[in-house]
């Protein structure tokens, strides 16, 4: 164990800043800290450095010996020789009066016994080997570029060959070219040390750190492996910062946390914001467990899973319309269900909600099995139809229509409904007035039937909602405000969304994940951006093309859906499939 | 309901006179006796005699009132109307609903006693049973219930069966509504226009179907009916009198039955706010302004 610290806390005042840090580096390894700003992502690299002011208890041992206790003479020694760190500021933390080769070489001289003139060459050498030729050592740092002044502060922390690198958003304000060779350089150094890669930036962390720890108020949420981390986050934290990236290969519109941090809370840090919380997570500080190589805090266990199905199987009029269905979907999570028509989709949103009565499998929600279909399940379940203007009866105005929910499980006083139903009507950004509340569907437009008939699914305050084709009955516009609402709605109620579509386009804009069905099965699941790069399954390879315009008719390498089903049907047949193939 | 029937067709100018027309003739028919010095069956003297101060329509073969007599055959229709239509459209509701909503071998026979009754040749079996067990007019209400319901009921039916698949109705069904709560907030309002117009339909045949039994001369012989009156007057076409006798019977008959289509043509305006067109216009008009 090279770098351990134990329950780290730091506190500023009275604020606590870190609020007990387990952390273990090796040689070697790489270690991403990740996080909002304000999490306390700097102040840990500091406190490693003992450069942090404010109070600070727990344990910090580096190569077997205490941090703590050490004089500040002794802390000197280790600073920039056993330990070295590259500054956030770039403009900040040159002097400004002094030739690049200059302060490097005085970098140099502080820890070796060794002359002037020998420290300067080194300096030079060193500066080559970041890229920095003799004429830009020459330089005063305002003479040099961002990017060269980034590789400058690089040199100065490797020129005594540390053992511990603590890298504070090295690449912030470079711009992509600059930061792809710093990134490059920087991976060269990090080698044989131990790192710290303190950073908002996702892909930084991806590219340089094979571990990667998210801090959120002074704790960590969740550690492991970068790659992991990143393709499947399970903390509903880290989820929200990756959603909120703007990846390259994101295809879903970014989505922010909502709230702000605050430091100081009871219990869970992030308790506030979390869409899962329960009572304990504002008393109790979670412990971290491990799992799977994941460290996670959570009360809850991380995201969890709110619907699974397993081997479901519906048969209409000794038709089968669904075999063997496997989904899951778990909390704030939106699971597309693509296919073309007839491919089963809303049968399969008609037999989760009950409407049809499915022969076999199970479906679980909450880790419940689901054996009747009582007044509990509904308020946690609830289904927005394809087309609003049937979905609301047109009997009913707007009132009438969201208080009906509430009516049939009989929740509440009248006062108590009329002010429920006010609220979802806000929620869904329509008018509470008098005059609104009386109007009929007929007498409102396309956009405005589909928010009352939001407004009516959230009434019980369901956490999964079914959305079957929600916008296929309008124009692109209503189209897309609906989603952008479905899409806060999740933000503010960690809704899990099983968003049926056939149109691949609006799926990918809108799903973390997509289910591909064809004849009442699910040919292909994955990650929604994963999914569109490389379909693995003809038939998604097919949806994909039609829906991106490259659908050549069918008289060539793209497959017709007979031949498809031909293949399913007979999964042994490989003529079949060398044929299409 | 929250749709305010009467309030809305109060607006609607064939709705008023429709009413109107019906408002007279109920009224004229009810306050009989304050509108006619005679009694129906009174022999008042003279036979044939034109219309003046005294006998306002004149008099008949036998010297009776006929503006008397006018006055109390619409009693007969307008009670045979309403019977017919609550009685036939029970059924219709009773039995259409529930093989929609029971199906399987109930709705079967349901469907087949049904055609079975609708095949019938409707007057002939009701001339034949009227004449066997004597004409009189709670038998005559019954027949021509039991002959006007079947086609009600399928068409009752067919809208349930419709309904159970509606959106509306599988989306309350998500709630976790119940069937109590389906029929008495989905069902029944939806059907309500069609039960409306069935029990209009069914008035308008029944005024119909009586007054032509009794011109055939199937009718309770103590009851006075506009049917026997015309049969009466046709005997005596080749005098002046069918101007006074004939004619306004028909008109009365007449009035009765388009007042009675009127207000059925309104009514489910009313009760279905889809086919509120002005409003509709008027009232996305005002939300796109507020937008």
């Amino acid at each position: 164990m090279t770098l351990s610290i134990r329950n780290l806390k730091l506190s500023f005042g009275k604020t606590e800043i870190l609020r007990g840090i387990d952390l273990d580096l090796e040689m070697g390894d790489c270690l991403a800290l990740v996080g909002e700003s304000g999490a306390g992502k700097t102040t840990l690299g500091l406190s490693v450095m003992g450069l942090s002011r404010g109070s600070a208890s727990g344990e910090i041992c580096f190569k077997k010996r205490s941090l703590f206790g050490i004089s500040e003479e002794e802390f000197r020694e280790l600073r920039g020789r056993e330990m070295a760190m590259v500054f956030q500021n770039v403009e900040d933390a040159l002097d400004p009066v002094q030739r690049i080769a200059d302060q490097i070489a005085e970098a140099i001289a502080v820890h070796r016994s060794i002359s002037a003139s020998d420290a300067s060459r080194l300096a030079v050498r060193h500066l080559s080997n970041v890229g920095l030729n003799k004429e830009k050592a020459r330089m005063y740092p305002h003479q040099l570029s961002g990017g060269e002044k980034q590789r400058a502060l690089i040199a100065m922390a490797l020129v005594n060959d540390p053992d511990l690198l603590i890298l504070d958003e090295p690449t912030a304000s470079l711009d992509a070219l600059t930061k792809a060779d710093i990134i490059e350089l920087l991976r060269s150094a990090v080698v044989g040390r131990m790192c710290m890669v303190i950073t908002h930036d996702l892909s930084l962390a991806a590219s340089l750190a094979e571990r990667m720890a998210v801090l959120y108020a002074g704790r960590i949420m969740e550690m492991g492996r970068t790659e992991e981390i990143l393709k499947g986050p399970r903390h509903p934290y880290t989820r929200g910062l990756i959603r909120s990236y703007p990846a390259m290969n994101a295809t879903k519109d970014l989505q922010g946390i909502l709230g702000q941090m605050v430091h100081g809370l009871n219990g869970c840090p992030f308790h506030q914001r979390c869409t899962q919380r329960i009572d304990i997570c504002s008393l109790e500080v979670p412990k971290q467990t491990e799992k799977e190589g994941r460290i996670i805090a959570c009360h809850r266990g991380g995201i969890v899973p709110l619907l699974e199905i397993k081997g479901l199987g519906l048969t209409l009029d000794c038709y089968p319309v669904l075999c063997d269905l496997d989904i899951s979907l778990r909390e704030g999570e939106t699971l597309a269900l693509v296919g073309e028509s007839g491919s089963g989709k809303t049968s399969l949103s008609k037999a989760i909600m009950g409407l049809y009565e499915p022969d076999r499998g199970a479906v679980i929600l909450e880790r419940r099995r689901v054996e009747k279909r009582d007044s509990a399940f509904y308020s946690r379940v609830q289904m927005i139809f394809q087309n609003p203007r049937e979905s609301v009866s047109h009997r009913m105005n707007v009132l009438n229509a969201v208080i009906e929910p509430l009516l049939v499980q009989k929740k509440g006083s009248s006062e108590e409904r009329l002010e429920r139903a006010k609220k979802v009507l806000s929620m869904v950004e329509l008018p509470v007035d008098d005059d609104f509340l009386k109007r009929y569907p007929h007498q409102l437009s396309g956009g405005e039937v589909q928010r009352v008939a939001i407004a009516r699914a959230l009434a019980l305050g369901p956490k999964l909602l079914i959305a079957d084709e929600p916008t296929s009955a309008l124009d692109p516009s209503v189209q897309a405000k609906i989603l952008k609402l479905l899409m806060n709605l999740q933000d503010k109620m960690g809704l899990a969304i099983l968003f049926i579509t056939h149109d691949i386009a609006l799926a990918r804009k809108i799903s973390d994940r997509m289910a591909v069905m064809q004849s009442g099965r699910i040919v292909e699941e994955g990650a929604t951006n994963e999914i569109l790069a490389c379909p693995s399954h003809p038939y998604t390879r097919r949806l994909v093309d039609c829906a991106s315009g490259r659908y050549d008719g069918g008289n060539g390498d793209i497959i017709l859906d007979r031949d498809v089903a031909e293949l399913i049907a007979k999964p042994g047949d490989q003529s079949a499939l060398e044929k299409y193939c | 309901m929250h749709v305010d029937a009467l309030g809305e067709i109060s607006h609607d100018p064939l709705a008023k006179a429709g009413a109107i027309m019906l408002v007279v003739i109920t009224s004229l028919a009810l306050f009989a006796p304050l509108f006619s010095n005679y009694s129906p069956h009174d022999y008042t003297g003279n036979i044939f005699s034109p219309p003046d101060r005294d006998h306002l329509l004149g008099t008949d073969s036998m010297g009776q009132d006929i503006w008397t007599r006018l006055l109390y055959g619409a009693r007969t229709s307008l009670l045979v109307a309403g019977a017919v239509a609550l009685i036939s459209s029970s059924l219709s509701l009773l039995i259409g609903a529930s093989a929609a909503l029971v199906g399987g071998l109930y709705e079967r026979l349901c469907m087949r006693i049904i055609d079975a009754l609708i095949s019938l040749p409707t007057i002939i079996v009701m001339i034949l049973v009227a004449a066997y067990l004597r004409p009189s007019l709670p038998l005559l209400i019954l027949l021509i219930s039991l002959f006007s319901w079947p086609g009600g009921a399928r068409i009752i039916r067919s809208q349930v069966l419709s309904l159970k698949q509606r959106m509306h109705i599988n989306a309350s069904r998500t709630f976790g509504a119940g069937k109590g709560h389906i029929i008495s907030k989905h069902i029944i309002p939806d059907l309500s226009p069609i039960i409306c117009a069935l029990m209009m339909q069914d008035a308008r045949k029944a005024v119909f179907m009586e007054a032509g039994l009794a011109f055939l001369g199937v009718s309770d012989p103590t009851v006075i009916s506009w049917g026997k009156m015309m049969n009466q007057a046709l005997a005596f076409t080749y005098l002046d009198v069918w101007q006074w006798w004939l004619v306004p019977i028909g008109l009365a008959l007449s009035a009765t039955l388009i007042g009675i289509s009127f207000l059925s043509f309104s009514l489910e305006t009313a009760i279905d706010p889809r086919l509120r067109r002005d409003e509709s216009i008027e009232g996305s008009m005002s939300v796109a302004r507020r937008a």
